[in-house]
């Protein structure tokens, strides 16, 4: 070992947390090598003088300052929960309570009257021909899962009742197919009614653990435009906990174009995100 | 308002409890863990700090604001996390910002630094030596560029592992080493020189 390489170990001869390494050969060239023994001599004197500097102690008004900024960060994460998600979640409630539940149950009872009066088999007549029962068949087969429901209601009918029936027609199942919950995000991300947005993302609500529906959601976000389905969303992904929502709501909560109420509420949902 | 928790004894409890477990209560919502974190690493943390800036009210204040960014940024700190390379990793933040803005605007001179200057007059006797000895490594230190004065601190005071200090400084382990021991040799250089000059 000649003197450059023994000097480029000398850090690490130098850290006490590495006593456990061998130096073996590091020591034997040191111990016969004059110049080397200065130069580690000067090295180790100067960490000695460095470790004898005494410790710095901070003013009495750190500890105060911390626990005063501590204190004022507990009060407004305690008053955000009550301010920002329950308005919101009771007013959608409520709608979804008073107007849209009884307006789909009734659009699902006049959809159900049609498809009765055009394929139920007349009382009159006990034979059926076998075109008629080929569609029955049919019928049958295309409504047979609840997934086929909804993508049947979304992407091929265009009665705003229907598309919500599709909607409602999710919200019972516990465990929805992928095809079921990619339909409702493109429920969410198209549909021209803000109704239909709004119910598709309640029925989103109780699958937001999901990756699937999380980036959905926040992917839809930018192309909404109404206020009261942008705050719907956002509420959505703060409930998540999704932490990919921040940048967008940086920048929902910056665009001084946005519904005011929007802005708060992306203010607020940065907050707790 | 200063807040009981100031004054009053930590938690039992929290003392059992490692640094990443606390910081990932606070990331759920137990904002009162912070304050045994602060407990535990504002001394170190400030200590690093003097040495890094060379003031000590900025070192508070970048104290100050590197415990608010973890409350800020605690939805960040991942599962994985190490707490103290994070709590390093917004402190360089925070110098950096200091160094910034300080670089812009000249500041006054803090009172209370003044007593980390190598003073002209002589002094007396081993205490009075000992003194000059450590105005001479605060100056001496001051004089080491800012990144050799960095990963010298973060090795030898805040008993960093080197993969910890490679990470934070984005290079590798071998070259945290390197630049580590180049900031000693020039702090040793330095140190000894100031040392002649003394003497002449």
């Amino acid at each position: 070992m000649n003197c450059t390489q023994a000097q480029e170990r000398f850090a690490d001869l130098l850290d006490a947390r590495r006593t456990g390494t061998d130096h073996a050969e590091v020591r034997a060239h040191l111990a016969a090598c004059p110049a080397c023994q200065r130069e580690y001599a000067a090295l180790a004197q100067t960490l000695a003088a460095l470790d004898t500097l005494p410790a710095a102690q901070p003013s009495p008004a750190l500890r105060r300052n911390f626990y005063a900024m501590l204190e004022k960060e507990k009060s407004a994460a305690a008053r955000l929960p009550a301010v920002s998600s329950h308005p919101h979640r009771a007013i959608r409630t409520a709608l979804w309570r008073w107007i849209l539940a009884p307006a789909a149950a009734g659009a699902l009872a006049l959809t159900a009257f049609l498809a009765g009066t055009r394929y139920a088999p007349p009382p009159a007549a006990p034979g059926l021909d076998p075109a008629t029962k080929r569609e029955l068949a049919e019928l049958r087969a295309r409504v047979d899962s609840v997934g086929q429901l909804v993508g049947y209601s979304l992407l091929q009918q265009r009665s705003t009742s229907e598309r919500l029936q599709g909607v409602l027609a999710t919200l019972d199942r516990k465990d929805p197919s992928q095809k079921v919950l990619s339909d409702l995000i493109g429920a969410l991300a198209l549909d021209p009614s803000a109704n239909v947005r709004l119910s598709a993302l309640d029925a989103l609500y109780p699958h937001a653990d999901q990756q699937l529906v999380r980036s959905g959601v926040l992917a839809s976000l930018p192309r909404e435009q109404n206020p009261l389905v942008q705050v719907a969303m956002i509420d959505f992904l703060v409930a998540a906990r999704d932490r990919a929502a921040a940048p967008e709501l940086g920048r929902m909560a910056r665009n001084e174009t946005l519904d005011r109420a929007v802005r708060d509420a992306a203010q607020r949902g940065l907050a707790q995100l | 308002m200063v807040s009981s928790a100031a004054t009053d004894a930590v938690d039992p409890a929290d003392a059992t409890l490692s640094d990443h477990e606390l910081m990932l209560a606070v990331r759920d919502g137990e904002l009162d863990a912070l304050g045994e974190l602060f407990e535990r690493h504002q001394g170190p943390l400030y200590g690093f700090l003097v040495k890094f800036t060379g003031q000590r009210t900025a070192a508070e204040d970048i104290v100050q604001n590197v415990f608010q960014r973890m409350l800020k940024y605690r939805h960040t700190y991942r599962d994985d996390g190490s707490f103290t390379a994070w709590m390093y990793h917004l402190a360089r933040r925070c110098a950096a910002d200091h160094f910034r803005k300080s670089n812009a605007a000249p500041a006054a001179t803090d009172p209370a630094d003044l007593q980390n200057h190598a003073d002209d007059a002589p002094h007396a006797g081993d205490r009075a030596a000992s003194r000059d000895d450590h105005a001479l490594l605060h100056t001496a230190l001051s004089r080491l560029d800012r990144d050799d004065r960095e990963v010298l601190l973060l090795s030898r005071f805040q008993e960093l592992p080197f993969a910890e200090i490679a990470t934070l400084l984005e290079c590798s382990v071998g070259a945290a080493k390197v630049r580590a021991h180049r900031a000693l040799r020039e702090l040793r250089d330095t140190f000894f020189q100031l040392q002649q000059e003394r003497l002449t």
